[in-house]
């Protein structure tokens, strides 16, 4: 099991040459609201972009396995976008710095967090893969890595305003929870300001909700 | 994993199914993004876009829907920008914020399919190709190339 799992990492690392979140830094003078729940953590972020290669934003997550939740300032910064006719590429690095703290049962007292990573991703109007990373320390609460790969396509293109639809297939590993590696199909739906997603874990029995909206 | 098995072939197969039914609505029945007077929002057109061409030599030619048509009434110079990169509506979404806020322009429409940027100014005003590319790299994006006039109608001689 764990061979195959490492097969489809693998594979999918390979088509992943680089996008998880899509576009995490808008245009100059934009403004964007990021929802995002998956197996493990609940958040919402709020960034604007003051300069082509930055956003500028404050997020909340909370972490419904380890009843914590951080609460930080969260850049990121757009590293290269490379262009060409039909495609586009992005690395980016983001980080944050907040406070985290015992939620519900968790008594635990408030701490410093950290956290930072990278993303990237490569797509076309049909095409899509994507990586992203991050390791977060916080304090008694937790010290976590995770990566993400991400792959889709459109199974139609569509033209401006229309409703464009993506199907994708994440592979997230998590070295430090018991189901480490886990796969989550998904379907995107994107029309103008607004891009939501609805997938559901297979390896935890978890939906998948994540929405972003640009004004 | 068999259920994962599972589900990417029913994903494959609802896939086949959403690109055979995709397949003719593709080019056929666009909605259009317009910009009209400067307002900044997207208004749904659904059938307006005309066919955009393509002039042989010099690329797509300016694509036509209703704000673009009623602007060039007006006497507006026409302008086609080549972007690059521009793959999703979240691209073009960035590209109407931007250059709608300008003065000088009268219709905007971002065309993923021809990946052009479709500008009529206001009668009388004028915007250089560096200020079309600096503003391009304010939304984020890189410009190719900038047709104007008869070049960017498709009737240059």
């Amino acid at each position: 099991m764990i061979a195959v799992r490492s097969a489809l990492i693998l594979t999918l690392g390979c088509m992943a040459t680089m996008a998880a979140v899509a576009r995490p830094v808008s245009y100059v003078g934009g403004w964007t609201v990021i929802e995002e729940s998956d197996r493990q953590l609940s958040s919402a972020l709020v960034h604007y972009t003051p300069a082509p290669s930055l956003s500028l934003g404050l997020k909340t997550e909370i972490n419904r396995d380890s009843d914590f939740a951080i609460h930080s300032a969260h850049p990121t910064f757009l590293a290269k976008r490379w262009f060409g006719a039909d495609y586009q590429g992005n690395l980016y690095f983001h980080g944050g710095l907040g406070i985290a703290s015992g939620i519900h049962d968790n008594p635990g007292s408030d701490q410093m967090a950290i956290y930072g990573g990278v993303m990237a991703d490569w797509e076309t109007r049909s095409l899509f893969v994507g990586y992203r990373n991050r390791y977060l320390e916080a304090g008694d609460y937790a010290s976590q890595f995770m990566q993400a790969f991400r792959a889709g396509f459109a199974p139609y293109v569509g033209a401006s305003g229309d409703l464009h639809t993506w199907l994708m297939l994440e592979i997230d590993h998590r070295p430090s929870d018991p189901d480490s590696v886990t796969a989550t199909p998904l379907v995107r739906f994107f029309k103008g300001p607004l891009l939501v997603e609805a997938g559901y874990n297979l390896t935890v029995n978890q939906p998948l909700f994540n929405f972003t909206y640009r004004f | 994993m068999n259920l994962l098995i599972k589900t990417i072939v029913m994903i494959t197969a609802l896939c086949l199914c959403l690109f055979t039914n995709a397949r003719e609505h593709d080019h056929e029945d666009h909605t259009t993004q317009n910009m009209h007077e400067h307002h900044d929002h997207q208004e749904a057109d659904s059938g307006q876009a005309a066919d955009a061409g393509h002039d042989a030599t010099n690329g797509p030619i300016l694509t036509r829907t209703q704000d673009i048509d009623s602007a060039l009434a007006q006497g507006g110079e026409p302008i086609v920008a080549d972007v690059l990169g521009v793959v999703c509506d979240f691209c073009a979404l960035a590209m109407n914020k931007i250059f709608s806020k300008r003065e000088e322009v009268a219709a905007i429409y971002v065309d993923l399919d021809t990946k052009a940027l479709n500008l009529v100014l206001v009668p009388g005003a004028s915007m250089s190709d560096q200020t079309i590319a600096d503003l391009a790299v304010q939304a984020g994006y890189r410009i190719a190339d900038v047709r104007r006039g008869n070049e960017a109608l498709g009737t240059a001689t």
